[in-house]
């Protein structure tokens, strides 16, 4: 049920079971800054979280950074073609190491090179070389020179970063011991892996800054009884009541059915639909089912109030068409749309009026996506 | 924020074709960065209300000492990118502008992104 705030502040538990009872996370959970930030670790410490994409550095060297709550990394493509991340943190004393670099305009190097005193890494990680005033000590009276220490290039390696991949997906965990990310995706990795997703390249990315907690946009993009009212254009070519949710443990997915067959060669999947995965916490996979092609968002926090929507597209060329041009204007008048229902909840839980709101039958979606949230506060808290 | 009125500030990509208010103008500056971020793409101010006449130029270093007084604790950068932007000029260029400044010692940040000639 819903509660109000009537200054009791009185909640309960999400519901173990959305058939029973309808609780949904409490409303402070959406709005309070110290949330955003145990959620750095709680949420985005804890679980597998997207990186990028693999496609966008193909060859040894190439590299991109990403910024996961308040951690830095570099994702990269080693000496023996794999994809590995580090802390973009050096192992002398601590220098951000190279610039920040987006996935859609990656670097190269042939090493990794502190700009601060010039140690210098391997593509595996490992210190490959310092200047001399790190092998001789001519300004210290107390230490002789043979005296000084050989720096290990394993032991004074940069700070490695559990990754790994659903095909093109990379992932990372900064947890001491994740479960394995197999585990996290479940079905999702098997779905995903029987699509030919490296075929596919990225073509256009575009970011918005929204005025919500990330985690009401997730709820939106996880139910679809607000899409009849809010979505009309794009409704028109759906049986809306045909829909399927599909729930696993820490994915959802959400299958429309189109009202007529669309051309074949207009996607990568078989099924005669659209299917958007959502993956905990914060990644989805779109197959529009209408373009030859697929995309990704990454809902990125800025704070509680506030989140990036980082939207990819991804089709055969790099280079758009015209009608993939128009496909990727229409998904985005799509985003524009529910921008302007997630800002409206998100000043209706900042209100301060509700204490805790309740989830419909067919929000089992959502339902998921708020109880994982309870759970990792939960773990965290433990 | 009612519909009616505006935010005083708004930066756009031109790429993405995407436009972020904000109240202040220093908020423009954590737009372009976190922007940035994630695409490299420049961004551009589309809407600065100051409420006061900034000088026509893009001089980075002539702008904060013609704003200076006016400031106790330092010009804030988003007023000199506001500024720099009604001559055509993106953030990210009178970012780099400024950075370019400061190295030489003539500008000086008193507080976080704010500016004082020296
Ligand atoms: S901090 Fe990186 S070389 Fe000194
Ligand atoms: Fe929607």
């Amino acid at each position: 049920m819903t509660r109000w705030n009537n200054g009791l502040d009185e909640v309960e538990r999400v519901s173990p079971d959305i058939t029973d009872e309808t609780n949904a996370l409490p409303a402070r959970y959406f709005t309070d800054p110290d949330v955003h930030e145990m959620e750095k670790d709680a949420v985005f410490g804890q679980y597998w979280v997207y990186a990028g994409h693999a496609n966008c550095i193909p060859d040894s060297g190439d590299y991109f950074t990403r910024t996961i709550g308040d951690r830095e990394i570099i994702v990269l493509r080693n000496h023996d073609g794999e994809v590995q991340a580090f802390y973009n943190v050096c192992a002398h004393r601590g220098s951000a190491i190279v610039e920040e670099t987006p996935m859609t305009d990656p670097g190269n190097a042939r090493r990794i090179q502190c700009p601060y005193h010039l140690w210098t890494y391997d593509l595996d990680g490992d210190l490959a070389s310092t200047p001399r005033s790190f092998e001789e000590a001519p300004l210290n009276p107390d230490l002789e020179d043979e005296d000084v220490p050989e720096l290990d290039a394993e032991e004074n390696s940069l700070m490695e970063v559990h990754s790994d991949r659903i095909g093109p997906f990379v992932f990372v965990n900064f947890a001491d011991d994740p479960m394995p990310l197999a585990e996290q995706a479940g079905r999702l990795e098997t779905e995903l892996e029987s699509l030919p997703l490296e075929e596919y390249q990225l073509a256009r990315r575009i970011v918005s800054e929204v005025e919500c907690n990330w985690k009401v946009f997730g709820g939106n993009y996880s139910e679809c009884d607000h899409c009849q009212a809010n979505h009309q254009d794009w409704v028109e070519n759906l049986e809306l009541l045909e829909s399927e949710l599909e729930v696993d443990d820490y994915h959802w997915v959400l299958h429309y059915k189109h009202k007529e067959d669309v051309d074949d060669e207009m996607r990568i999947h078989d099924e005669h639909e659209a299917q958007f995965h959502y993956f905990w916490p914060n990644f989805a996979v779109n197959m529009y089912g209408t373009a030859d092609g697929y995309g990704t968002y990454i809902i990125d926090p800025i704070d509680e109030g506030r989140f990036q929507l980082v939207a990819d597209y991804y089709f055969r060329e790099s280079e758009l068409t015209e009608e993939e041009e128009q496909f990727v204007r229409t998904s985005r008048q799509l985003q524009e749309e529910d921008f302007e229902l997630v800002e409206r909840q998100q000043r209706g839980l900042q209100s301060g009026a509700i204490a805790q709101a309740q989830l419909g039958p067919n929000e089992h979606t959502v339902h998921r996506l708020h109880l994982l949230a309870q759970e990792a506060y939960e773990t965290y808290d433990a | 924020m009612s519909p009616q009125q505006q935010a005083p500030f708004a930066a756009t990509c031109p790429d993405c074709e995407v436009t972020s208010d904000a109240t202040e103008a220093n908020e423009i500056v954590d737009f372009y960065r976190r922007h940035h971020r994630h695409t490299g793409h420049d961004v551009v101010v589309a809407r600065a209300d100051i409420a006061f006449d900034v000088p026509a130029t893009d001089d980075v270093l002539a702008i904060v000492d013609a704003l200076d007084a006016r400031y106790e604790d330092g010009v804030p950068v988003g007023i000199v990118v506001a500024a720099a932007s009604e001559q055509g000029v993106t953030v990210g260029e009178t970012l780099d502008a400024i950075r370019e400044v400061r190295l030489t010692g003539a500008l000086a940040e008193p507080r976080d992104d704010h500016l004082t000639a020296v």
